[in-house]
């Protein structure tokens, strides 16, 4: 038995939406990543083999499942197509399926099945085709029964669809309200409707009432009321007099002093309203905010390359640049304006001056040459703000907030690594270019790429 | 580099070995100029085991010439490395990909008769 | 933003219509113009229709306003409340506070019924 389990970005797009920074098959129910209810369950069917097929990004997911072998089987990852049906799928899938049976688990669904249960014999049994369906999508077996004698169709668990905010609440507080357990919840569970992670530090006169489900790492103060009906994720701080009732608390969050969550979901500074699907951005920091997650400091190296390269390059241009700035400047041939853009994933931002020197006459040609429209930026390399070679960087507007989720490793540059690269034609080349490059991350080579982007650039602008 | 063809199902199967990279991308254009492939092709990646940014470059460059003439390129059988690159790149995106080889020249097959 | 006081549905009855957004920057301001208004009535509806944005200090601002209502006797309503504003209401525990009403008239009207 093997399970293939295919999820397009159509079926997630509402928690892109609700809650961007979270990959929506990492996106925890009760605490635990909606993928790893996918695979228990895979698991008590007898899997030993996980395929996650998607036309989405899969690197988080993998990053986070790796091959599996914490949960005793083989996961790997395949890419599909927005359009195709499950059949062509199935077909790109085909090595993978061809030996024995295997579960096809279609779109964004949450299977009810109960741990204690055993899936393996009921699955032998079952027919070939499509098991159970629901707005949200399918689950379906493909192969011949082992056990063609006894063919059943009743199935002793059902499937239902989370395409919504308010089903995905709704789903957390039943799960967390289910003294029967039927799902593994992580955390200390010494009795029932109650789940308390490591490093839980509870004040003094604070209330826990289950049921609760609480991470790790979690700060509830003095005096705050936690549940009934409460999912505290982790590195959460619940300060003095508050309470957080009926509600989902994302990892990550703070919630400020003397407050009243009740009925919500609580995601960093963002609150959600699970019933109308409103939500609102607190900006005001004493009542919510993001926790940063440590340690994604700048790598020191990587700065300290950065900055050499980019003294380097300034020490050769400054001469040039003194002696050709006014002059351009004088002939209104130094056109610069500010833009807002983005500078990492993070989706913090920076004014930078964007240069353009128009052409004609050799000495816009020589600056063009030496990449003088770049020099004033070079100095926000040796402020830490900028990559010396990295992504372009991307104006920063809302819609374009979507596409950094899109673009691992971004890293806003004064030169590209498409300009270090002969062969990208179109934009969308470049952004291959882009990706490949800041997905590996290897320091020492940003200079000789930095090297082959100022060559390339020469050889760009030497041409009539 | 080793490059090899052979007709699966009516479609020319491509399967370069080795790494493709800056130095063997020519190798790769080289040959699929020269040689009498079908308009849909399938790249057999199975012998493929190192890709970089101009191996990538050639594979995108080579499925925009196809499809600008109504084909296209259809890629099979790649490692767990090769893929990961076509992932963070999301190259993948533009691509149909195959596990299986019969399973991609079928697929090929059946988009070149609906041209 | 300019606080004014209309009393022309009830002359007992002051209504203010915030606007825009009540933070850091005019709180203060709210809160010295309402020093003015309880000399002259103790009954107040804050129209808060066209009001988006409200942080922590726009909430205290409010809430003091609402005090000093209460010290001489009298009360301010609220009116109009959007789901947003209104969620930083509930949030705070603000909401207890204050008698919430769907829109002004109903709020000024509800002091009509109360007085004696």
């Amino acid at each position: 038995m093997k399970t293939i389990i295919v999820i397009r970005e159509k079926d997630y797009r509402w928690v892109r939406h609700v809650f961007p920074d979270i990959h929506p098959l990492l996106l925890p129910i009760c605490n635990k990543p909606y993928i790893e209810f996918l695979i228990d369950f895979s698991v008590l069917s007898g899997s030993r083999e996980i395929r996650l097929a998607s036309d989405g990004p899969l690197g988080e997911v993998e990053a986070y499942c790796e091959n599996g072998s914490r949960w005793g089987v083989q996961t790997s990852y395949a890419s599909i197509q927005g359009t195709d049906d499950l059949e062509v799928v199935l077909e790109k899938n085909r090595h993978f399926c061809s030996d024995g049976r295997s579960l096809v688990i279609n779109g964004m669904v949450f299977i009810n099945y109960d741990q204690k249960q055993e899936y393996k014999t009921v699955f032998a049994s079952l027919p070939a085709g499509e098991l159970l369906s629901c707005s949200g999508g399918s689950l379906m077996l493909t192969g011949v029964p082992e056990n063609s004698g006894s063919i059943s169709r009743s199935c002793p668990f059902s499937i239902s669809s989370i395409d919504s905010v308010s089903l995905y609440y709704n789903l957390s507080i039943d799960i967390l309200n289910d003294a029967s357990t039927p799902y593994v919840l992580p955390g200390y569970n010494n009795e029932e409707l109650c789940h308390i992670g490591r490093n839980v530090i509870i004040g003094k006169s604070a209330e826990i009432r289950k049921p609760v489900v609480i991470g790790d790492n979690v700060q509830i103060q003095g005096g705050a009321v936690v549940g009934p009906g409460a999912v505290i994720g982790s590195n959460v701080i619940i300060d003095r007099e508050s309470s957080v009732i009926r509600s989902v608390v994302l990892a990550h969050t703070y919630i400020g002093e003397q407050l009243e969550v009740e009925d919500k979901i609580a995601a960093g500074n963002m609150l959600i309203e699970p019933e109308s699907g409103a939500s609102l951005a607190i900006e005001d920091p004493h009542l919510l905010t993001g926790i940063k997650k440590s340690g994604a400091t700048v790598p020191f190296l990587r700065y300290l390359l950065h900055t050499l390269v980019a003294l380097t390059i300034v020490v050769f241009q400054l001469i040039p640049f003194l002696l050709l700035f006014p002059v351009l400047k004088l002939q209104g041939k130094w056109k610069q304006r500010m833009q807002e853009c983005f500078a990492d994933m993070s989706g913090k931002t920076l004014k930078l001056s964007e240069t353009a020197i128009e052409t004609g006459g050799p000495i816009s040609t020589i600056a063009a040459f030496l990449s003088l429209d770049r020099f004033f930026l070079l100095f926000r390399v040796l402020a830490g703000q900028l990559a010396v070679i990295g992504s372009r960087p991307v104006p920063a507007t809302s819609e374009n907030r979507d596409l950094l989720n899109r673009m691992p490793g971004y890293r806003a540059g004064v030169f590209s690594y498409a300009e270090a690269e002969d062969w990208p034609v179109e934009a969308d080349d470049m952004a291959i270019v882009e990706r490949f490059y800041a997905a590996q991350g290897k320091p020492l080579r940003d200079i000789t790429l930095t090297m082959k982007a100022l060559f390339n650039r020469i050889h760009d602008k030497s041409l009539p | 580099m080793i490059i090899s063809e052979k007709i699966i199902s009516n479609i020319s199967v491509l399967t370069p070995e080795g790494s493709l990279d800056a130095a063997t991308v020519p190798q790769l254009k080289n040959f699929t100029a020269k040689s009498e492939v079908t308009p849909t092709l399938v790249l057999n990646l199975s012998g493929v085991d190192f890709l970089d940014s101009s191996g990538l470059g050639a594979i995108v460059g080579m499925a925009r010439n196809k499809r600008e003439s109504g084909g296209d390129v259809v890629l099979a059988c790649m490692n767990d490395k090769v893929r990961k690159v076509f992932e963070i790149t999301q190259v993948a995106r533009l691509f149909h990909i195959f596990d299986d080889l019969e399973a991609a020249a079928g697929y090929a097959e059946k988009q070149q008769k609906s041209l | 933003m300019n606080f004014r006081i209309d009393t022309t549905a009830d002359p007992n009855v002051g209504v203010v219509t915030l606007s825009g957004r009540i933070d850091a920057g005019n709180s203060n301001e709210l809160q010295n113009s309402f020093m003015s208004w309880v000399l002259e009535t103790s009954l107040f509806v804050f129209d808060c229709t066209n009001l988006d944005f409200i942080d922590s200090s726009g909430l205290g601002a409010i809430v003091s306003c609402l005090r000093k209502a209460l010290e001489r006797k009298g009360d301010l309503k609220l009116a109009g409340l959007g789901s947003k504003v209104a969620m930083v209401f509930e949030l705070t525990k603000a909401k207890k506070l204050f008698s919430i009403f769907p829109d002004a008239g109903s709020a000024v009207r509800s002091f009509e019924n109360s007085e004696p």
